[in-house]
């Protein structure tokens, strides 16, 4: 497929509307900064390569799947699960408050896999539950579960640790 | 964090930006690079054509000048375009110090060429007369 400069700024601006929440999907699913940073240049790249998006019906969607897809291979090859970095800063608080990103970030960092990447799909995503049960080949209600149960457990880890905080 | 529903919870947790991804690396200058190599290579291309088509020329057209250069000394090329008819064998008798001196001289004349029409070789019509040496 013949690639242009349209093409290609298409991509990069894509890259630039949905590449923070690419980048947290991705640090989801494989717990480090750089793997995710690097999973995202490569789903990019290959993107830019192969051409135009014009044929995608969902970019969005095919954006999850890609950086799925190249984060799970690049998991593969590399065949280990690493365990997620505590340290690294996965938001960017808003009104300096780096306790809170800290405590929705371990809070998220508690909950299972399959929950926390419904999570982030959902929330940040701003992925439907239809999108979602298409990208992780789920039905719908499933999806709406996970979702469900992992509201409830980052809001009670949230608050537990807020608690904890203040009588501390 | 006050103890919110599940919607206000989920806009709460929006108000969290993800960090934004650091640029494409490779982009702009890869593109570029790229785009330079094909021009480049475009180009190299065309040049070679042009020189190749340029030495053909110039070697197509000094073929038959070696040719002539090389055939300068040869009396039988420089003659050939040149018939022996009756005039010229009258011509060549007259000026030869003998007869015997004249048909050596024709001896190194080609009959490559055709003759007019009407007109007759010497060769054939000297052949065909007996002469009293």
């Amino acid at each position: 497929m013949h690639r242009t400069d349209g093409d290609t700024s298409e991509i990069e601006l894509l890259y630039r509307q949905h590449g923070p929440a690419l980048l947290l999907f991705a640090q989801a699913l494989t717990g480090e900064r750089g793997r995710a940073q690097d999973a995202i240049h490569q789903a990019f790249l290959k993107l830019i390569e192969k051409g135009s998006l014009s044929q995608v019906v969902d970019k969005k969607a095919y954006l999850f799947a890609c950086v799925r897809n190249t984060a799970l291979n690049e998991g593969k090859l590399q065949n280990r699960n690493a365990p997620l970095d505590p340290d690294a800063a996965w938001f960017s608080p808003a009104d300096r408050d780096y306790a809170g990103e800290q405590n929705l970030r371990r809070a998220l960092q508690a909950l299972p896999d399959d929950q926390r990447q419904v999570m982030v799909l959902h929330v940040w995503g701003e992925m439907t539950f239809s999108q979602i049960s298409d990208l992780l080949d789920l039905s719908s209600n499933t999806v709406a579960s996970r979702y469900r149960y992992a509201l409830a457990k980052l809001r009670d880890s949230m608050l537990a640790k807020e608690n904890s905080c203040a009588n501390s | 964090m006050p103890t919110l529903d599940d919607e206000h919870f989920k806009a709460y947790l929006k108000q969290f930006r993800p960090i934004v991804p650091e640029p494409l690396p490779a982009v702009g200058p890869r593109h570029r690079a790229r785009r330079t190599f094909v021009l480049g290579a475009w180009a190299a291309t065309a040049a070679i054509l042009v020189l190749g088509a340029l030495t053909l020329h110039v070697l197509t057209n000094r073929a038959p000048v070696t040719e002539t250069v090389g055939n300068v000394g040869n009396p039988e090329h420089l003659q050939a375009s040149q018939p022996l008819t009756m005039g010229s064998a009258n011509a060549l008798m007259a000026r030869a110090p003998s007869f015997k001196a004249m048909v050596d001289d024709m001896a190194f004349c080609s009959q490559s060429v055709p003759l007019p029409k009407g007109k007759r070789s010497a060769i054939a019509v000297l052949g065909k007369e007996k002469i009293k040496l």
